[in-house]
């Protein structure tokens, strides 16, 4: 069988790129596909833990669905206020979007 | 142990058949001529040209309509489990899932009583 | 966590129950109500939050230990004790009060959604205030999260409102994953997501030798919690948004959020990292207080520091915002005092602080709003002559300064009074010094804008800002609470929250 360490680090890269991803990236939108990738790794995580930890509970599993439906809804979000910024400045890029200072 | 064997076999096909289709694939960009023009880098579709700009501005209602659809997607994870232990549900449990359901068609009305789901 | 019984867990999210039902009705009332009738919302969600703010002080209600004794409920996700209750409170009657001082405002107070999204908001902080599992403390946060990116990008057709919208989204997202990947490890170190179950097995010999993983994930979470209290090095968000968003947002954000956030954070780190937690040579506590006590050192200078030059009354208090975060979490570095005693008023000083914030801060902001939506101006120089204009409004403003200042005999000097002894308790007697020194600073600028409402002039002091029915009746009430918190009820609610702080050490295995 695979071992679990191989799941884990699948899922740290998973959570490295995210996190690059959403520090390198200018764009909204590219920003918000970081934070999935890094939500992803989290799964992972999470239902490795669970499959080679303590399958007998259901606890990793309870858990992933509910990661995936907050993504969900984080991402309904944060598309519907991306778009109203856009319909606003006509740009997504976040350092242009900078009416306030200091 | 054996039944690992046995599925090894699986793996070895699985990876020839990744392999070979993949092998004159890469191949081919290591030993083939490149010459591009504009012709070539044309984007492909179906024949036909473009007519005008391709980033058009899609109208809001069908953001609005993706973003519920979206939503109420996912929330079915949660009707799944709910499904699959019907049988065995004692009478709380049942209704924690009904009341769930409610709440749901409560934001179904929202959206219909909003226009939301209007595509015109 | 023994048998299900429906009967006796029910109390234990009361609160939530109702408020799910007020959604329910609000989305319904929305649906079906003509727009200029749904103004009306807010005064159901308004009474509705009101009166489950009431049920936690009706005796009968008080929270007991349920059937196996540790205060757990719903398979260990709530912990219904004495401390949730406080919180909630708190949370209530700030949801309560927000929806009032929403009313009249353009562009917010005729949308029905707004009252939803409140109502929303609230359930979360409500639920995050008691939640006592990882996935609880995750839902809870994430409710409460995303309902109040909607609230900051509102005003939509705003520019400044969609941009502190998105400001906050981006970074409220990003340290929720941060946040989310530390609970991942947890989960996968113990097998457990009860954050009374997880010390349990992270003492055990799997740990014995290898601290770095653990201290790893705590600093995850920390991130997380961070960004919700706005401490620094995690505040970057808060002056753009506070700016940015529609005021009462502002005012419920600065106010439930912080609380119910501050609340789980207690929690968290009682629970998960308690004082007898050992692995290999150190002791994890140290870490997290050392880690506390320097956000808020830090935060403190900073908020105060910046805030001295700010133009713009909302940029002010939230940089004031920061600053307060900072004084609270010394009461939470202050848990870690060595006797049971010392962290029970560590809890209860924040408790209490936060207490007395919630009403002060709300004041403030409600003055701010009447102010804003009457003149446009939100600047501290257009403030000038208000004295002349609504005495009674400079007035309220005031007392709400003073208070956040930690002036007698507005509630701020008890607060801090509890605050500080509750750091000398510890043995933290640097820190409190630095906080006197930093209350010094605040002070400065709170009276900044005392004086501009009294002594300067300008040319508009024969126009009196109109204040509408219910406005009043929020200023009345904010008002009442942060005197009588100031004077005599200072030391009722600081023994009640002892008293709640007790319940949150109840039962610990080991712990004291």
């Amino acid at each position: 069988m695979v071992p679990l360490w191989m799941f884990l680090l699948v899922a740290a890269a998973l959570f490295c790129i995210g996190t690059f991803a959403v520090l390198s990236r200018r764009n909204a939108i590219a920003i918000l596909m970081g934070v999935e990738l890094m939500l992803n790794a989290v799964n992972i995580n999470l239902v490795a833990f669970w499959r080679y930890g303590t399958p007998e509970t259901m606890m990793g599993q309870a858990f992933t669905a509910f990661v995936m439906v907050v993504a969900a809804a984080e991402a309904a979000v944060g598309l519907a206020i991306i778009i109203a910024v856009y319909r606003s400045r006509k740009s997504v890029v976040v350092e242009e979007v900078d009416l306030m200072r200091g | 142990m054996n039944v690992l064997n046995e599925w090894a076999f699986v793996g070895v096909f699985f990876a020839l058949s990744w392999a070979l289709p993949a092998l004159p694939i890469v191949a081919a960009v290591f030993f083939s001529p490149k010459k591009a023009n504009a012709i070539k880098l044309q984007t492909y579709e179906c024949g036909v040209e473009t007519v005008g700009d391709t980033w058009v501005q899609f109208k809001v209602q069908y953001y609005l309509y993706g973003l519920v659809f979206l939503v109420f997607d996912v929330e079915m994870i949660f009707l799944f489990p709910w499904a699959m232990a019907y049988e065995r549900l004692d009478t709380f449990q049942f209704f924690a899932g009904i009341v769930f359901i409610i709440l749901l068609l409560d934001v179904l009305v929202y959206a219909v009583k909003k226009n939301v789901l209007e595509w015109s | 966590m023994g048998e299900f019984d429906l009967l006796s867990s029910l109390p234990a999210i009361a609160p939530e129950i109702g408020l799910t039902i007020l959604i329910f009705v609000a989305v319904l009332l929305d649906s079906f109500l003509h727009e200029s009738q749904r103004k009306g919302i807010a005064y159901v969600a308004a009474l509705g939050m009101a009166a489950l703010a009431i049920v936690p002080i009706i005796p009968g209600w008080a929270p007991e230990p349920g059937p196996t004794g540790d205060y757990l409920f719903w398979g260990g996700m709530i912990r219904h004790d004495a401390l949730a209750q406080i919180f909630r409170i708190m949370v209530l009657a700030s949801g309560a009060l927000t929806c009032l001082m929403a009313v009249d405002a353009k562009r917010v107070g005729n949308k029905g959604e707004f009252y939803t999204i409140v109502l929303v908001a609230t359930l979360g902080a409500s639920l995050l205030s008691a939640s006592a599992d990882l996935i609880m403390v995750f839902v809870a946060l994430e409710t409460l999260s995303i309902a109040l990116y909607c609230l900051a990008a509102f005003k939509r057709n705003d520019s400044k409102s969609t941009e502190s919208g998105m400001k906050y989204f981006l970074f409220g997202a990003f340290s929720s994953a941060i946040m989310l990947y530390g609970f991942s490890l947890l989960y996968g170190f113990t097998g457990q997501t009860n954050l009374y179950a997880l010390a349990q097995f992270m003492g055990t010999e799997a740990f014995a030798n290898n601290a770095v993983p653990v201290l790893a994930a705590m600093v995850m979470v920390i991130v997380g919690f961070g960004f919700k209290i706005s401490a620094v090095p995690f505040h970057f968000w808060t002056p753009d948004v506070y700016e940015g968003a529609p005021t009462p947002v502002t005012a419920f954000l600065s106010v439930a959020s912080k609380a119910a956030s501050f609340a789980v954070m207690m929690r968290f780190f009682i629970a998960v990292f308690p004082n007898d937690l050992v692995i290999g040579d150190y002791v994890i506590q140290n870490f997290w207080v050392q880690f506390m006590a320097a956000a808020a050192v830090i935060s403190m200078t900073l908020g105060n520091v910046i805030a001295l030059s700010q133009k713009n009354i909302k940029r002010l208090l939230a940089y004031s915002s920061i600053a307060q975060a900072g004084y609270v979490l010394m009461g939470v570095a202050a848990l870690q005092a060595t006797t049971p005693l010392g962290a029970e008023r560590a809890v209860a000083s924040v408790g209490f602080y936060l207490f007395m914030y919630t009403f002060s801060n709300l004041l403030a902001f409600a003055v701010i709003i009447l102010f804003s939506e009457a003149t446009g101006s939100e600047t501290i120089a257009d403030l000038a002559g208000l004295n002349r204009r609504s005495p009674w409004l400079a007035l309220t403003l005031t007392i709400a300064l003073l208070s956040l200042a930690g002036v007698p005999p507005a509630a701020g000097f008890f607060g801090k009074f509890y605050l500080f002894t509750a750091a000398v308790e510890a043995d933290l007697v640097w820190l409190a010094m630095i906080g006197v020194l930093n209350a010094i600073v605040g002070l400065y600028y709170y009276l900044v804008v005392i004086k501009v409402m009294y002594v300067d002039r300008s040319e508009d002091e024969d126009k009196p800002i109109p204040t509408s029915q219910t406005y009043r009746w929020v200023l009345g009430v904010a008002t009442l609470a942060v005197i009588i918190l100031g004077t005599v009820g200072a030391q009722v609610i600081f023994e009640w929250a002892v008293q709640g702080a007790g319940t949150l050490f109840a039962l610990l295995p080991g712990v004291f």
